[in-house]
């Protein structure tokens, strides 16, 4: 019971990821690799803000967000719109942002872990508070976005735009809009992301890896599937790998998510809920 | 176009037989029990709106992906479960939609490469590039030379494709195609956008190939090339073959008509 | 070839041989280094720069090769001679079972998934310390025997070594893309389905050429392990094949010689920048940027506007 829940807010941070990811690959055709650095740079920011600012931590994660969109624009206006359709070399660049931000992060901070001062003392069926506050966020945030991409006219044009790449601008909106929503929608997902695991895990320049590697996973077994598919695929693989990390061995609590996807693309080559 | 209809009067052997060829994709039907047969020599003409499954029809027989249900036999073999590799080993030639070329290679060196299942000496003196090799490869460039020339871009050889006008990557898709010796060959839209000028220039060629004993399968929208130079005509539509017969009798026919008009109009 | 880089070649290969009777044994030892990378990026450039999908993972190659190759002459107590051989066709078989279902994968996948597999190799070789030793690394790992009264825990013998081994493999690499099978690898690249419709079986090329180019990345590790004597899977790091990645494009994809250049200069490059560690991936990746950004074609591309051509 305890791992169930354990994977599920790993998973519920994987999938908040996953959702920028799926949202960027979709639009921009680009496997956005840069957003496991707006993860591990987030977290220093929220950090930053509660240790040296002194503010609350619902401020940390809106300055997770905040800096999160920031930078992924930053990517998208400068960098990956000049490659728009040669998506080799926005991936190639992608990689470029992740291992420079990976050492800049390291170089800034040092690989020295930092702890986040704890919060919100207690717990409640075994989870601390702490934990349950992360599920939590993490499903408002699911919530607000289904919302954004359902309801808003620009939600609309981004669920055109991932059809057929013409189609945004049927709707009267300029697909360089497009991209430039969906990415800073991207880079406030992982951000957010980045800041809610700091109170659990330590804060370090790789934390991003792992996070970065199971969203990618979780958004090719989803096969570019709703916003409904990608939560359900961060939350199956959180839940999978605790319970492999509980009863199988936990050393390859990681490689998990390689095998399994392994095992499905060599099945079903489109995902498992898949059309590409 | 007189001779031509003597050849079909001969009942010259089937090459190509399409035996109720049904393809899905999703819930959705792209061929429906398509029956086609192919005769020696012959140019048939696929026509149909958009839509109507042609292209479909070309990527199954090229072994591109595989049917539904149905078959294909082809000089009396069975081409279903091929990939598309061996159905060009099995001499089936295609060329495709958009100018697919390979754009950064000059002319020769498109047809040239072209002649990768003809070699024969074994890959590891290819490897050493032995005195063996070296010959087979000049008669490859030979053979390139030749095909070059029987197509007319013999002239732009060392161009590279990308810079080719429309009317010249279209006679060099299909270059490319022969150099695989074709027996049977499946040209999709090889005239579509092209000038009255070049699409004479494109179907005299066409006609050219189909007198050395080619087959030749179009699937063009082009009406008057299709009229002027097929021997016979399909018509698909929605999936299904609602037609087939000489051009004149395609050009009465008021379900084509209608089909066409519906869709088009 | 025209006269001129035949030339160049014959110099660089004569500066090759002479260093080691010229040079202090840092420059020995930062030249060894770079030829192995040279070995590393020439392979690499088989695989992405003439046959097309985009890896991730060479890295992990060089490392499963040489930990394989420790491991045979540590455990079983196996000549560097026979392990050698046996490493490389190893690694290329092991890149062939994984290889046949990842390479039908294509695109944006297949370079994702070779990124999970180097940081499952590198993840494995962490975690498998009955094996591997793990983060506390392998050592005591013997230089090849000597063969003809040459000593080969000599830096001078070693540097010979891995010269020797790297221009047979760049020579193999060279008659490999010149040949038949070479102009099929670049016809995929250039248009897989074309390919296909003039009968060249791509799903058996993809791997041959993964495979090989993992095969070679395997004889590497093992010159690597015997070389150095001491393995730590950082080494095999995610990172190194971002490198590899790096060193390629900046010399230029798909011409074998502008990644063996690029090795060369990004290894020098590297110990340059030793002072200051902390910038030396970061001057590396604002160097892929900058390369993106100006000339896809790198070093070589440069060099081919400067001669007017293309």
């Amino acid at each position: 019971m305890l791992q169930i829940g354990n994977g599920l807010i790993i998973g519920s941070i994987y999938a908040l990821v996953a959702l920028g990811i799926n949202v960027i690959w979709s639009i921009a055709d680009v496997p956005d690799f840069s957003q496991g650095s707006i993860f591990v740079v987030s977290a220093y920011i929220g950090y930053f803000t509660v240790t040296w600012v002194k503010l609350p931590f619902v401020l940390a994660l809106l300055a997770g967000m905040c800096v999160g969109s920031l930078m992924a624009f930053t990517f998208e206006r400068f960098l990956y719109r000049r490659w728009r359709g040669a998506g080799r070399v926005q991936l190639l660049c992608a990689i470029a942002l992740f291992f420079l931000w990976s050492n800049v992060v390291n170089a800034l901070w040092t690989a020295k872990a930092k702890i986040f001062p704890a919060y919100l003392k207690g717990s409640l069926l075994g989870f601390s508070y702490m934990r349950l506050v992360v599920v939590a966020v993490a499903v408002i945030l699911f919530v607000l976005v289904y919302i954004f991409i359902m309801k808003t006219k620009i939600g609309k044009a981004i669920r055109a735009a991932s059809q057929e790449s013409e189609a945004a601008q049927v709707l009267g909106i300029n697909i360089n809009t497009v991209n430039s929503v969906v990415f800073m929608l991207g880079g406030a997902l992982s951000g957010a992301a980045g800041v809610l695991v700091s109170p659990l895990y330590a804060i370090f320049p790789t934390m991003g890896d792992l996070p970065l590697l199971k969203a990618l996973v979780v958004v090719i077994l989803g096969g570019f599937g709703t916003v409904g598919g990608v939560l359900i695929c961060g939350l199956g693989l959180g839940v999978l790998e605790a319970l492999g990390a509980g009863y199988l061995s936990s050393a390859y609590q990681h490689g998990y998510a390689f095998i399994i996807l392994i095992v499905v693309l060599t099945f079903l080559p489109k995902g498992l809920f898949g059309k590409m | 176009m007189a001779s031509d209809t003597k050849m079909i009067e001969k009942k010259s052997k089937k090459v190509l037989e399409v035996r109720k060829l049904t393809k899905h994709f999703g819930g959705l039907a792209a061929l429906n029990d398509v029956d086609l047969d192919v005769s020696e020599s012959e140019i048939l003409g696929i026509i149909g709106p958009n839509g109507a499954g042609k292209s479909t029809l070309f990527n199954i027989i090229a072994g591109f992906f595989p049917p539904t249900s149905g078959t294909v036999m082809f000089k009396g073999k069975e081409l279903t479960g091929l990939r598309a590799d061996q159905v060009a080993h099995q001499g089936i030639g295609r060329t495709f939609q958009a100018s697919t070329l390979f754009k950064q290679f000059t002319v020769f060196d498109n047809v040239f490469n072209a002649f990768h299942m003809h070699y024969r000496q074994p890959p590891w003196k290819a490897l050493l590039h032995t005195r063996a090799v070296r010959q087979e490869e000049g008669t490859m460039k030979q053979k390139a030379m030749e095909i070059l020339n029987f197509t007319g871009l013999a002239s732009q050889k060392d161009k590279l494709a990308e810079n080719l006008s429309s009317g010249y990557q279209k006679i060099l898709a299909i270059s490319i195609a022969l150099a695989t010796n074709p027996k049977l060959l499946l040209l999709d839209e090889p005239v579509t956008t092209l000038s009255p000028h070049m699409v004479e220039a494109v179907m005299g060629l066409v006609t050219k190939v189909r007198d050395t004993g080619t087959t030749v399968l179009i699937i063009e929208h082009n009406m008057k090339a299709i009229m002027d130079y097929c021997d016979r005509i399909a018509v698909l539509a929605y999936g299904s073959k609602i037609a087939e017969g000489l051009p004149r009798e395609i050009g009465e026919n008021k379900e084509v008509v209608e089909a066409y008009l519906g869709v088009m109009g | 070839m025209f006269g001129a880089s035949r030339v160049a070649i014959a110099v660089s290969i004569i500066i090759l041989i002479l260093i080691p009777q010229l040079a202090s044994n840092y420059v020995i030892y930062v030249v060894i280094l770079a030829m192995l990378y040279a070995i590393l990026t020439a392979s690499y450039d088989l695989l992405t720069g003439y046959t097309g999908p985009l890896s991730f993972c060479h890295a992990a190659f060089y490392g499963l090769g040489a930990y394989t190759s420790a491991i045979l002459t540590l455990r079983t107590g196996m000549s560097f001679w026979l392990a050698f051989p046996i490493t490389g066709v190893w690694v290329f078989l092991f890149a062939a079972a994984v290889g046949y279902p990842a390479l039908k994968i294509r695109g944006h996948y297949f370079a994702v998934t070779t990124f999970f597999f180097g940081h499952f190799v590198y993840l494995f070789l962490l975690n498998s310390r009955k094996l591997t030793n793990g983060p506390l690394g392998l050592r005591g790992i013997r230089p090849p025997d000597s063969i003809l009264g040459i000593d080969f825990s000599s830096l001078n013998a070693s540097y010979y070594l891995v010269l020797f081994f790297g221009v047979l493999i760049v020579v193999f690499l060279h008659l490999f893309v010149k040949s038949r099978i070479g102009r099929a690898l670049v016809s995929i690249r250039e248009n897989e389905d074309l390919a296909e419709s003039i009968g060249i079986n791509t799903s058996f090329y993809k791997v041959l050429a993964f495979s090989i180019s993992a095969g070679l990345a395997g004889m590497a590790g093992s010159l690597f392990a015997h070389f150095f004597r001491l393995l730590h899977p950082s080494t095999f790091a995610w990172m190194i094949s971002e490198m590899i990645v790096i060193m390629a494009l900046v010399g230029g994809l798909g011409t074998l010689i502008g990644p063996i250049i690029g090795a060369g200069l990004v290894t020098f490059f590297l110990e340059l920048v030793r002072p200051a560690p902390e910038l030396r991936f970061i001057l590396l990746s604002i160097m892929l940027i900058l390369v993106l950004l100006f000339e896809p074609k790198g070093l070589m591309g440069i060099f081919w506007r400067i001669r007017g051509e293309k």
